[in-house]
């Protein structure tokens, strides 16, 4: 049974949905039911991975082999390694929380778990493939169901183009501004976002198609075309073909990282979603793009990578620096969510730009970590707008008496969103930090500056949400009191401090994932497999101290 | 040329299927005058019963793997054959099955109307089997003849008669183009028969020939530039004929462009690549961008067959067996999505009486199922997955990259995301917008079925293709000498872990 779990994992969800296709929507507890249900099983099958996982043996593990297209070398080939299988349990516990966040829903609810379902089902799909095109069906599948969460349960941000400093100048979002030309529906986000991610998808599809042609090996599998496929110095246009394939694969996944350039859509569009899925797109949906990117473009293409990947260490310094800035002076809460989500991005490219041990994961770490702190923020978001239906910061305040366990909950989201000592964040940061020092210092401080900059609009954004004078029209809205409105914001604090304080299972199994890419990719034998085979660690423990020698501490609180 | 019509009654079991419906179309057309009492509906399933009878025989053909050729060589039944007509007939069923409704809004020749349907379905059938210029030319008109007819069928309507007189002028210039081209081709090689224009020396004339005869095939499946009968044709007709037109001649012209490119004009590929492939360019870039600003939903669909086309011309410039595959593949897809997508307009058309895009605001409300259905052929036509034309999408991409033809994929896939934003603005229609009127819709019975098959199609061959790609490699086995592209055999799969 254990060796099906995928199945489990990626299935239920998608078997809730097709389930609930057949129930009435009159039905609404069993609607609710079914979608929190297959949820459940999902989550619980991610567990069972998680802890399963063999970060000694490492390498792909839960390997399901299904041939789909025989005259296409296409084979629904499943696996996950130790970079995968955190983030196919972030995604279902997201997923899982999520449904309870949108607990509330009125309005078409069969439909809203239809769709949640299958989007996080795609996005789950995405970190276990390890077919090329199963890689892009399921992360081109996991767009569409966004255009109707948006454009269906979202909202509008009026807002946005009022939001003006002090002095009346406005301050938007340049690049979202030339492609807004005013308009601020949620119907225009939810476009912006189907059009922009396709577009890039499509580029990265054309890489995707280049490997395939140019490795003659006929078949989509990563594992056959990291081993044998030979796509360097081939010269095409100017330049090589692995360069190109790379250009391509590295921005048509950094889109929906997002990286620097390429964001706009972004927060245009966590700030149209509904709550619950604004935290599936800013918990696991942004890093599909670094997962594609560590799946494709690393594992295929180790040199190239190396060669070129410097240049995602200029652009990560942008998404810090501009996200950081604009989420300081936005006055909607979930843009400043959104941006903080995409400046927090850029640690991770950071992290894999270095291309170090540890740096790297920090990265992943720092994805998982992340898809908690953002979770919550949007969970909470969410919750204050449905109470107040205002995002708007500046006319809200003093919301702590109303909402005590909120806002309590509130300063634990900022503070792991920060990367307070005790969180997981804590850890991917310092790690990030420290693995990246030596080749780029420079971002490094930039990123430090980053933190301080995220302190200081998460915690002006809490202070004029939850404290000072409080608006009478705002007198009528409580707390999360009901079991089913708490548990979403309690399983996200419990596994980010949880892992926190007890980060080595985690780090053990990202290690064994990211260890044998490195070393891939910088052609340096990792310790591990120095280590003579004939003295057989003991425990894993020993292992790891084993290593310890050659490689710094790992920073864990407490 | 010698016509040796010494073929023994056995022989003509290859004509089997359209024998039968000939013989069967006579039958509706006695039972419509001998009993002008019966209600019209009960012609229609009388001429579904027909075809699924015809269906189930090509089917019979295709298991047997009964193939052979007559008169000639001038009609062949070959897999490719029997898969088109299959495609032919299966798109007549689903299309009468769709009108049965709305054949009620005729004034008058109600009965004929299927009629009409199942002798186009014919011609067309015979079109799939044509192999030589003088077939080709006669099945061509045969096929058309009973568009003409139908296309203009409501009488009161001048949208419908000015369809009917557009596409017959521009119907009868295509024609004459034809006759014209054939003509020429004749005169160069003094040979009708595809195959035996293998070795021809590409001299002006033939030349000239050939592209007049492709432009008359353009016609029919409406490639830019012999494209522009199609949007006023498409939204003039009545719906269920658009949908018939927009799938089943396409298919049947499909059939011919594969033997004359492949069979007649083999040793021009490198020209004739450049021509396909230019036309397909601009299939796709005009068509996805004049679509955007479509604001009735037949057109919208009219154009989006367009840009379906071009895709289909990179499959065909692709030039190998897969390439072929792939477009028989495609057209599978885009079967089952179209003439779903037409089946909600037609339900639409019954219960609102309007194909504006407006009117479909708040259809999510309306009625979750036609909204739902609807979204998937939409973005089944768009190409998203796990639908089935992403998948056939997928297939003609990946038979054109091992052709290496760069520049056609990256205006294909530069395409997806442009028809993207015009699908979804009806899906915007659909689901975000509020109904202006609540009331539900409701649908009939046979127009239900229709829109299931659709579904079903569209979904199972999105989900589980690999029967379906069994099927149409099977049927292009006529091209399995073409050159593959070289590739080396697949190494054993690594050892898991590390």
């Amino acid at each position: 049974m254990g060796e099906y779990a995928l199945l489990y994992i990626l299935f239920a969800p998608f078997f809730g949905a097709l389930a609930l296709i057949f129930v009435s929507n009159r039905q609404a507890l069993l609607v609710r039911g079914i979608a929190a249900g297959s949820a459940f099983i999902s989550l619980m099958a991610s567990l069972y991975l998680f802890y399963t996982y063999d970060p000694v043996r490492g390498g792909f593990q839960f390997i399901q082999r299904f041939e789909w297209s025989r005259q296409l070398g296409i084979s629904l080939y499943l696996g996950v390694d130790g970079i995968g299988t955190p983030l196919v349990l972030a995604s279902s516990i997201l997923l899982f929380a999520g449904i309870f966040v949108s607990w509330h829903i009125k309005d078409r609810a069969k439909e809203f778990y239809i769709w949640i379902l299958i989007l996080a089902a795609a996005t789950i799909g995405v970190f276990m493939s390890l077919d090329l095109f199963f890689l892009y069906f399921f992360y081109e599948m996991s767009v569409i169901p966004m255009y109707l969460l948006l454009g269906m349960w979202g909202s509008h941000t009026k807002k946005y183009l009022e939001m003006t400093d002090p002095e009346g100048v406005k301050q938007r979002d340049s690049v979202g501004f030339i492609f807004n030309f005013g308009s601020n529906s949620k119907e225009y986000a939810a476009m912006k976002l189907v059009l922009f991610l396709s577009a890039f998808a499509v580029a990265a599809f054309m890489g995707i198609l280049l490997i395939y042609k140019y490795s003659g090996l006929n078949t989509f599998d990563i594992l056959v075309l990291r081993e044998h496929a030979n796509l360097m110095n081939i010269p095409v246009l100017g330049t090589t073909l692995d360069k190109i394939i790379w250009v391509l694969i590295f921005f048509g996944f950094a889109s929906i990282a997002p990286l620097w350039p390429l964001h706009s859509w972004s927060p245009v569009g966590h700030a149209a979603a509904p709550a619950a899925t604004s935290m599936l797109h800013a918990g696991v949906l942004m890093k599909l793009g670094h997962f594609s990117i560590i799946r494709v473009a690393f594992e295929i293409l180790p040199e190239t990578t190396q060669e070129l990947m410097p240049m995602a260490a200029v652009l990560c310094m942008f998404s810090i620096v501009y996200g950081g800035f604009v989420a300081y002076y936005a006055k909607d809460t979930k843009y400043v969510i959104g941006y903080s989500s995409s400046s927090h991005m850029g640690y991770v490219f950071l992290g894999m730009a270095a291309l170090d041990y540890i740096s790297l994961s920090g990265a992943v770490i720092y994805m998982f970590a992340h898809a908690m702190a953002t979770g919550m923020l949007f969970s909470m978001a969410g919750w204050v707008y449905d109470q107040t239906h205002t995002r708007d910061i500046p006319s809200l305040g003093g919301l702590s008496n109303k909402m005590p366990f909120i806002s309590a909950c509130f300063v634990v989201g900022c503070m792991a969103s920060i990367g307070m000592p005790g969180t997981i964040n804590f850890i991917a940061e310092v790690m990030i930090i420290v693995g990246s020092w030596n080749k780029y210092p420079l971002q490094v401080i930039v990123a430090v500056l980053g933190i301080v900059l995220t302190m200081a609009y998460l915690f002006k954004m809490m202070r004029s949400l939850f404290y000072g004078p409080m608006d009478q029209k705002y007198s009528h809205s409580h707390d999360a009191v009901a079991f089913v409105d708490r548990l979403p914001l309690l399983i996200m604090i419990s596994v980010s401090v949880g892992f926190g304080l007890f980060p080595m299972h985690l780090y053990n199994v990202v290690r064994s994932g990211v260890d044998p890419l490195i070393s891939k990719i910088t052609r340096v034998v990792p310790v591990a497999e120095l280590q003579a085979p004939e003295a057989p660690a003991t425990s894993l423990h020993e292992q790891l101290a084993a290593r310890g020698a050659q490689l710094p501490e790992v920073p864990v609180s407490q | 040329m010698n016509f040796e019509l010494n073929m023994t009654i056995a022989d003509l079991l290859f004509l089997l299927p359209e024998i039968f419906l000939t013989l069967w179309l006579c039958l509706v057309l006695i039972v419509d005058f001998a009993f002008p009492r019966l209600p019209k509906e009960q012609l229609g399933y009388l001429s579904v019963v027909g075809l699924v009878v015809t269906l189930g025989c090509l089917a019979w053909f295709d298991l047997t793997h009964i193939s052979g050729a007559l008169f000639g060589n001038m009609f062949v039944l070959d897999r490719m054959s029997i898969f088109f007509k299959m495609f032919i007939v299966g798109a007549s069923i689903l299309v009468i099955l769709a009108s049965i409704e709305y054949v009620n809004r005729f004034a008058f020749f109600r009965g004929e109307y299927y009629f009409l349907i199942v002798m186009s379905a014919l011609g067309m059938m015979f079109m799939a089997s044509a192999n030589d210029l003088l077939s080709l030319f006669v099945t061509l008109e045969f096929s058309t003849f009973g568009f003409y007819v139908l296309v203009a069928y409501l009488r009161e309507d001048l949208a419908s008669n000015e369809a009917g007189l557009k596409f017959f002028i521009l119907g009868v210039f295509a024609a004459g183009l034809l006759a014209y081209g054939i003509s020429l081709v004749y005169g160069e090689t003094g040979k009708l028969v595809f195959s035996d224009m293998a070795s021809a020396p590409a001299t002006p004339g033939l030349i000239i020939g050939f592209l007049l005869i492709f432009a008359a095939l353009g016609f029919k499946i409406g490639a830019v530039p012999f494209h522009s009968w199609i949007p006023d044709t498409y939204h003039g007709a009545p719906t269920p004929v658009t949908a018939f037109l927009s799938i089943a001649p396409k298919g049947a012209a499909i059939a011919i462009l594969l033997r004359l490119f492949f069979v007649a004009l083999f040793t021009f590929k490198p020209m004739w690549v450049l021509l396909l492939a230019a036309v397909s360019v601009l299939s796709m870039t005009y068509a996805n961008i004049v679509a955007i600003a479509q604001t009735n939903i037949k057109r919208l669909l009219a154009y989006s067959g367009i840009a379906q086309i071009g895709n289909v011309l990179i499959g065909m410039a692709a030039g190998t067996k897969m390439g072929n595959d792939a477009i028989l593949f495609y057209l599978l897809t885009y079967l089952f999505a179209n003439i779903g997508a037409f089946a909600v307009v037609i339900a639409m058309s019954q219960a609102i009486g309007s194909e504006e895009i407006n009117d479909y605001s708040g259809l999510n409300r309306r009625s979750p199922f036609l909204a739902f259905s609807m979204l998937l052929f939409l973005l089944s036509l768009a190409g998203v997955p796990p639908l089935a034309g992403f998948i056939g999408k997928i297939y003609i991409f990946v038979a054109a990259i091992k052709e290496g033809l760069y520049t056609l994929i990256t205006v294909g896939l530069v395409n997806i995301v442009i028809s993207m934003y015009y699908y979804l603005i009806v899906v915007k229609k659909m689901y975000i917008a509020e109904p202006i009127d609540p009331s539900p819709i409701r649908i009939s019975g046979p127009m239900k079925a229709v829109v299931y098959v659709g579904l079903a199609g569209t979904l199972l061959i999105g989900i589980y293709p690999q029967p379906f790609i069994d099927w149409v490699v099977s049927a292009t086995m006529m091209f399995s000498h073409l050159p593959a592209p070289a590739t080396t055999a697949l190494p054993p799969i690594p050892p898991l872990g590390g």
